[in-house]
């Protein structure tokens, strides 16, 4: 009985036990929202024991391989990898925020990410090792519930970076948000991953075995895929905004008459082993803006705008090209990759205000950010339903910005690349490269 | 007898026989083997120096062309006048490169031909009296002529020269010296051609008295897809010639767009890249039945006008389905001399060919060009491309086991936008 209570206090422990008794009381120890940094700066040291451990990447090969052939005892081994891989990659970023100006930690919504990094971080740190499928299940559980909570955690950051981006030069804040988000991305990967291996080997993966390894899914059918993108794409609500520039334009027609044409070429079977998610996501967004960009520039023309796709079956690599009509990057942006950046200095629209305020919008959100397709399209579909319920001809669809941010660090996590070549004058063209050997490592701590 | 023979071979006499003999038959393939070529005249070098000290900048080609804006005498013999400054001072930085060079380099039959070459073209102009009425200029103009027509085939007699040395000089240090030389080159040109041409406009009046468009080396109307269907033409014939057969072109985008630019540059650029995309294209699908997939030509103008930060931009892509660039070649393609064309379609890789007339070699044999083989075709396109700076340049995607993406971007010389174009 004491044993249990003991190990249960081990599991949701929220005050540090460890500390300097340099003479704080009983309530000063206790960890709360809004401390003063005072007290922060001397309980550094548990996170800098962590923060000097090297994180362990993995490649595509090693996650696939891990999964294959799974045993009770081989999970166990999973989840204590993901409990002690978790902290370190954690104490990371918490470090690397801690290097950050304080004037832009102090900023109401980077503050909000850093409490939750230290949230998360105490719980997960002595969180007792795993012995046993039931215990592992419980992990799972617990593990889940971190990642929904730091599900708010990108649109904050993003917002409360853009607010601050005077205090940060460009590439410091690039660089900085960068590492957040892979690292971010990583640890929903090895946690999804772990937890689908478990629901697999107990047989709940609603899936099956069949065609994929935890996230990753093998001989995902690329053209089936952009196929599937563009149907949804079609028939998402359609940004008013949009609409009002197109009728400002004085277009004869509306967006809808103006959907383009698809067309896809190239090695037509090429198939490709990855995380699904991940993939779905590139090629929704960047077809999303070519679709948006489409139409937009073609509303006067008697001809539908045409995509062209070519698909490319290299030898170490699959190769993505999308090619529109849409007029190419503005020429305020120096160089394509400047709409990676959330410095306002290398891209104005970071603080156009329709941006910030959709930004802020999707942070109170409950459900968060997850930068997935099907939460993307179903955060959707509940603001039409509430938008028809009020009667109200709100816009459906808000954009936030971090479309093409998320898909280059999709695509580059494991070694692959998104470029884009701005024809100015006539369009944009897009190549998504992804490594196909599955040998590269996560590029995290880049 | 030995000791005879010793005193006639060995005696003070012979030696200064030698000595003299050498001295007085510089070019001789005599009987006696110098290691060590001469170098030139007093004159030269004092010319040489002055030239040299005088300010090497840049100038801008907003001065070289308004020679040509209100022709008349005067100005044409002020024409002549700026280009007797200018190109001196550009060639003599040119000869002191080829004399930094190391000096078995040097030494390289090929190379030495075009150091001399440089030096005389130097000496000539550097000496040449300065033009004070229209007849002087004439003659000046004649004499420009055959200079330009002198240098037309240095860049090839260079490639040869430093192929034959890639063993003395590091790719990199080749790299750096015919970047150099090469923009120099253009510089050169551009202001000798525009005098020439304004020289003779002055001489053929134009209708009503004004300029035309076409006046000078820049073309305010220059037509992108005019140029790029006459490429086309041309590289189609030597497709056809030395592979039987040839891809279709189709041209798309902002067809009837014009903008002021330097003909003959991209000329040149559009030439090299649809060479490549064509012979890539027919290699690639060499056994395939059917047609061969087109080459794909789009023609996009900048939407935006120029602003003082910016200028506005013609930009062509050129898109095959050649097969693409390997990973491994990629680090190469842009490096001076390096080539995929076999041995059978052009020059043979370095130095085993003879001395003789290969330089362009198997391009006369077809009597038109060849259509591969230098491997000077990109590394020249892209500096072209770029050379009036502002952002300009040329970009290669591979597509590999597919095809490649060309993208050329040209600054619009209509001196609005950007930073002065300086040459």
């Amino acid at each position: 009985m004491a044993s249990a209570v003991r190990s249960a206090q081990a599991r949701t422990v929220r005050n540090v036990v460890v500390g300097p008794k340099v003479g704080l009381n009983n309530s000063q120890r206790h960890y709360s929202a809004g401390s003063s940094s005072g007290l922060h700066f001397y309980r550094n040291r548990q996170l800098e024991l962590w923060a000097s451990k090297k994180p362990t990447p993995l490649s595509l090969r090693q996650l696939v391989f891990y999964g294959r052939s799974m045993t009770p005892e081989r999970l166990i081994n999973s989840a204590n990898y993901v409990r002690t891989e978790l902290p370190t990659r954690i104490a990371h970023r918490i470090r690397d925020m801690q290097a950050l100006p304080y004037v832009v930690v102090r900023q109401e919504m980077v503050g909000k990410v850093y409490e939750l990094y230290w949230d998360a971080f105490e719980r997960i740190r002595s969180y007792a090792p795993i012995t046993n499928l039931d215990e592992n299940d419980q992990f799972c559980e617990f593990i889940q519930g971190l990642l929904n909570q730091h599900s708010t955690a990108i649109p904050n950051l993003a917002l409360g970076l853009s607010l601050t981006s005077a205090y940060l030069p460009p590439d410091a804040l690039d660089s900085f948000f960068r590492r957040m988000l892979v690292s971010r991305i990583s640890r929903r990967v090895i946690c999804e991953h772990h937890i689908a291996l478990s629901d697999t080997l107990a047989g709940r993966h609603p899936d099956g075995t069949k065609g994929h390894v935890g996230v990753i899914y093998n001989e995902i059918g690329i053209k089936d895929t952009i196929e599937r993108c563009v149907e949804l794409l079609k028939q998402r609500p359609r940004d008013m905004a949009d609409d009002e520039e197109l009728k400002s334009m004085g277009a004869r027609k509306g967006a809808e008459e103006n959907w383009p044409t698809f067309k896809i070429d190239g090695h037509l079977d090429t198939k490709v082993s990855y995380i699904k998610e991940h993939l779905e996501y590139i090629i929704f967004e960047i077809f999303k803006n070519a679709a948006r960009f489409s139409m937009l520039r073609r509303a006067h023309g008697d001809v539908p705008p045409v995509i062209r796709t070519t698909i490319v079956s290299g030898d170490e690599d699959i190769l993505i090209r999308v090619s529109d009509q849409g007029g190419g990057v503005t020429p305020e942006i120096n160089s394509t990759a400047d709409l990676f950046s959330f410095s306002h200095i290398r891209n104005s629209t970071r603080l156009a205000e329709d941006r910030l305020s959709a930004l802020r919008d999707a942070s109170l959100l409950e459900r968060g950010f997850t930068g997935t397709v099907a939460e993307q399209l179903a955060q959707e579909a509940r603001s039409q339903q509430e938008a028809a319920k009020k009667e109200e001809a709100e816009p459906f669809v808000r954009r936030i910005g971090l479309g093409l941010p998320l898909s280059n660090i999709f695509a580059t996590y494991f070694g692959g690349s998104l470029d884009l070549i701005s024809l100015e004058g006539w369009g944009l063209d897009v190549y998504i490269r992804l490594p196909r050997l599955g040998t590269n490592l996560e590029g995290i701590e880049v | 007898m030995s000791a005879t023979l010793g005193r006639r071979t060995f005696g003070p006499m012979a030696h200064g026989r030698c000595f003299r003999t050498v001295r007085l038959s510089s070019t001789a393939t005599g009987s006696f083997h110098r290691r060590t070529p001469l170098p030139p005249s007093e004159e030269t070098l004092t010319l040489l120096q002055t030239y040299e000290n005088l300010s090497p900048q840049p100038v801008p080609l907003r001065t070289v062309i308004s020679f040509g804006e209100q022709l008349s005498p005067d100005s044409v013999v002020a024409s002549a006048h700026f280009t007797l400054t200018e190109i001196p001072k550009r060639l003599a930085q040119r000869v002191r490169s080829l004399d930094c060079l190391p000096f078995i380099v040097g030494t390289n039959p090929f190379i030495a031909r075009i150091h001399e070459l440089y030096q005389r073209s130097f000496s000539a102009l550097a000496t040449y009296p300065a033009p004070t009425n229209i007849e002087e200029n004439r003659a000046f103009t004649r004499r420009l002529e055959s200079l330009v027509d002198a240098h037309s085939d240095d860049i090839p007699i260079l490639a040869k020269g430093f192929r034959e040395s890639a063993r003395y000089i590091t790719p990199a240090a080749t790299s750096a010296f015919l970047d150099e030389i090469i923009r120099s080159r253009i510089a050169v040109r551009l202001i000798a051609e525009q005098h020439i041409a304004v020289s003779h406009a002055l001489e053929t009046p134009q209708e009503g008295g004004s300029v035309t468009r076409e006046l000078g080396i820049v073309n305010k109307k220059t037509s992108p897809k005019e140029l790029i269907n006459m490429c086309a033409r041309f590289v189609t014939e030597l497709s056809d010639a030395t592979l039987g057969t040839s891809p279709r072109l189709v041209l798309e985008g902002d067809l009837d767009a014009t903008f002021p630019y330097v003909p003959v540059h991209l000329e040149y650029i559009l030439t090299e890249v649809l060479k490549n995309s064509y012979r890539a294209t027919v290699e690639h699908h060499h056994d395939d039945p059917g047609p061969l997939p087109p080459v794909v030509v789009t023609i996009a103008s900048s939407l935006l006008p120029p602003s003082p930060q910016r200028p506005a931009y013609m930009s062509i892509r050129i898109r095959d389905q050649g097969g693409g660039v390997s990973p491994a070649n990629m680090k190469n393609i842009f490096s001076y001399a390096f080539t995929t064309a076999d041995s059978k379609g052009a020059l043979s890789p370095t130095g085993d060919d003879g001395l003789d007339g290969e330089i362009t070699g198997k391009g006369l044999q077809t009597g038109l060009g060849s259509i591969a083989g230098l491997g000077y075709g990109l590394p020249l396109a892209r500096l072209y491309a770029s050379y009036f700076g502002g952002g300009s340049g040329l970009e290669l995607v591979p597509l590999y086991r597919f095809g490649t993406d060309v993208f050329i971007k040209l600054r619009v010389l209509d001196m609005k936008g950007g930073e002065e174009v300086m040459i």
